[in-house]
């Protein structure tokens, strides 16, 4: 596993702060709670983790952590009666909902507008430090947009909508521009297919063809053309990262 | 025949109906009686009347000499003898007549002709009164039961003429008394072939309930037999096979479900394990890294396969969540067809597209995003290269039609038209067969329609029809 690369990630985010973010993790199966602990401290979080919604309620009325991660099938209680009492105890963090249930009710619906987010399992850790990532820059200041966004010698001008590598401009469709600027703005990060489909395409089902392999081949053609140093790389089993080697 | 007879329902029908029937024959008797006896008073009386004028007359009409007495004697004899002389069975004598004459000039002098001697006679008439011409009642001292009397005044010597209420009675009692052995009898009968007629009747639904028990125990292929005809219990029967094709069809489609699944879920779990296994016993890194990835791709296949199949058994189910609201299909085709061209371009296959624009329909717009992404993914995972393939999307007669055709081989004739149902696929199709059982539930979520044809140059031909939104979306 390359979850290494998604150091830097983490880094960005605690700018600020200087000190790493504090995680609440719920998840009564314990070898998931094992694999998600160390997946996030490996990617740099400070990880509170609890199996069940009596002990993750006492630790979050301390109000210390950043964001919860939160399976939804607890034994002693509903994880969204968990969060509602956590909400009651005054706690604003973030709320990323893990469910084992294919389709989502209409409660975790209504988090997910409040500015919460959910993830069915089985899923793939790239895509739980993604929208953990998501929520967290969500609910910090604002950062400022930025422009342009640069990795090694590609730069991309999301004002005019332009790429270039190095002197070269990169002749892109509309919708290889769309992928390269996930790409970029994911610097490092391993995405997988779903999340490019997702925040690509604006569609969330798991393709069972190639069909976003081919956008990417086709992309890293012009991208990687002469492959002096290829940007776009292929992370077998997982997805997709674009990064200086 | 079960062991209690008073438990049977057979038995409770007879009973009631019996106690029904036998309550009104009952009534129906009781105003025949009422009818008959009312019939007979009213014969009775009539004759009392009629004879005791007639007397009247001979009395008044006969001179008063020596032989008045006798006359008149001898015409009330006559007269008595008018009546029926009805014996019972026993030989005894039923109707008792009694005349009586009183003659108060020149001396008190009472005639009398009946059947014992007249003082008991003339003591009742004396402590009765009688309105002239109208029968009554009288109990006469040692007679049993009473006399029918009427009075006739003639010249101020009344004329008594009585007639024993035994024959009317005995008629009466005669009447009552086959009545009650007819009724006895036939109530016994009724019960009878009620009783029988429902048991044999009950019969039926018991042998119903034996063959049903017997199909829930050992398989689902018997069916009960259908007797001709349309009463109930045909229908029944009827019913109840309807039931078993309808059971046994789901129970197949189940078997070929979990069949399925369970074939799908082996071969990567296969697989997996095989490829780790490997692993476990390499020495070389890269190897293992490769291994791993194998497995994680061969998980990621299986967990598609999960959700497919609980999306479409959901979608079966009637129970997909859906948040229906205004889309415009245009776009969202446009869009799928721009995400899956270069995929298409790459297996050289050539696509043509002919989409309305701003045809809008109200659907949960995740699902139809899955939905027509499983139209194209079908195209890529089926077609050899080199196809062509036609998606055209319009709408009419209040219906979004988006049709998407190929020139490729075809669907396979073995599947003919189970091409919807579950885990139904080609042999040698590639696919998971759920494909096509998704777009069909959700389609029918929607109100729509999914059909399959073969097109114009062989291939395949798919047509996703839905209604159209009646309200257009404040953007399109």
């Amino acid at each position: 596993m390359r979850l290494s690369a998604s150091h830097s990630g983490t880094q960005d985010l605690s700018i600020e702060s200087k000190l790493p973010m504090r995680l609440l993790l719920v998840e009564d199966d314990l070898s998931i709670q094992r694999f998600v602990e160390r997946a996030l401290v490996e990617a740099g979080f400070q990880v509170d983790a609890s199996a069940d919604a009596k002990s993750a309620e006492a630790l979050a009325v301390e109000g210390i952590h950043d964001a919860f991660i939160i399976d939804l099938g607890l034994p002693d209680m509903d994880g969204l009666d968990l969060i509602a009492r956590c909400r009651a105890h005054g706690s604003a963090a973030p709320v990323l909902i893990l469910s084992a249930r294919r389709s989502v009710d209409e409660r975790v619906k209504g988090l997910e507008q409040g500015g919460d987010d959910y993830l069915t399992k089985p899923f793939a850790l790239a895509e739980l430090l993604a929208r953990l990532r998501n929520l967290l820059r969500r609910s910090s200041t604002s950062q400022k947009e930025p422009l342009r966004l640069e990795v090694a010698d590609l730069q991309v001008d999301l004002i005019a909508r332009e790429a270039k590598r190095g002197d070269r401009i990169l002749q892109l469709t509309p919708q290889e521009f769309s992928l390269l600027e996930y790409l970029c703005r994911n610097a490092g990060r391993v995405v997988t297919r779903t999340m490019i489909l997702d925040h690509v395409w604006h569609m969330r089902f798991d393709p069972a063809t190639n069909v976003v392999d081919v956008h990417i081949y086709r992309l890293r053609s012009k991208v990687d053309e002469d492959d002096r140093q290829p940007l776009i790389h292929t992370i077998r089993g997982v997805g997709y990262v674009l990064k200086h080697a | 025949m079960p062991e209690n007879l008073r438990t049977t329902a057979a038995w409770r029908i007879a009973l009631w109906t019996t106690l029904a029937f036998s309550a009104g024959t009952f009534v129906a008797f009781s105003i025949v009686y009422l009818l008959m006896a009312q019939e007979i008073w009213a014969r009775s009386d009539a004759w009392l009347t009629g004879e005791a004028r007639v007397l009247a007359q001979v009395a008044k009409n006969t001179p008063q000499d020596n032989l008045y007495d006798k006359i008149v004697e001898e015409v009330a004899e006559l007269a008595m003898h008018e009546v029926p002389d009805e014996r019972s069975s026993g030989g005894e004598r039923l109707n008792y007549v009694f005349f009586l004459r009183v003659n108060h000039s020149p001396t008190e002098d009472i005639l009398f002709v009946g059947p014992s001697s007249k003082d008991a006679f003339w003591r009742a008439i004396q402590q009765a009164h009688f309105a002239e011409g109208s029968p009554k009642s009288i109990r006469v001292e040692g007679w049993q039961p009473a006399f029918r009397v009427v009075e006739q005044v003639q010249e101020g010597s009344p004329i008594y003429l009585g007639l024993s209420e035994r024959g009317a009675q005995h008629v009466l009692h005669t009447l009552t008394n086959r009545f009650l052995l007819v009724w006895t009898g036939t109530v016994f009968l009724g019960f009878l072939i009620s009783y029988l007629s429902t048991r044999r009747t009950l019969r039926r639904v018991e042998r119903i309930t034996e063959t049903v028990a017997r199909i829930g125990s050992e398989g689902l292929d018997e069916r009960l037999p259908e007797p001709a005809g349309s009463d109930e219990i045909s229908r029944l029967a009827k019913t109840f096979n309807h039931m078993l094709e309808r059971i046994q069809a789901s129970v197949k489609q189940l078997r070929s479900v979990t069949d399925g699944v369970a074939h799908d879920l082996k071969s990567p779990v296969t697989s997996i394990r095989g490829t780790l296994e490997s692993a476990l016993s390499a020495e070389n890194g890269e190897h293992w890294r490769d291994s791993v990835a194998q497995a994680i791709e061969g998980l990621d296949r299986m967990s598609a396969l999960l959700n497919t199949v609980l999306d479409v058994t959901e979608a079966k189910a009637g129970a997909l969540p859906m948040e229906r609201v205004p889309v415009d299909l245009s776009a969202v085709v446009t869009q799928l067809v721009h995400l899956y061209l270069p995929a298409m371009a790459e297996k050289q296959h050539e696509v043509k597209t002919d989409l309305e624009s701003g045809v809008v329909v109200e659907a949960d717009l995740g699902l139809m995003n899955r939905t027509l992404s499983n139209l194209l993914e079908n195209e890529l995972i089926h077609l050899p290269p080199g196809c062509t393939i036609d998606i055209r999307l319009r709408s009419h007669d209040g219906h979004a039609e988006l049709v998407i055709g190929d020139n490729g081989p075809g669907f396979p004739p073995e599947i003919g038209s189970r091409v919807f149902e579950r885990f139904v696929k080609g042999k040698h199709s590639p696919g998971n067969g759920l494909g096509l059982a998704f777009v069909d539930a959700v389609a029918q979520a929607h109100g729509g329609t999914v059909t399959i044809s073969a097109g114009l140059r062989e291939g395949a031909t798919v047509t996703l029809s839905l209604p159209v939104a009646e309200i257009t979306p404040a953007r399109g």
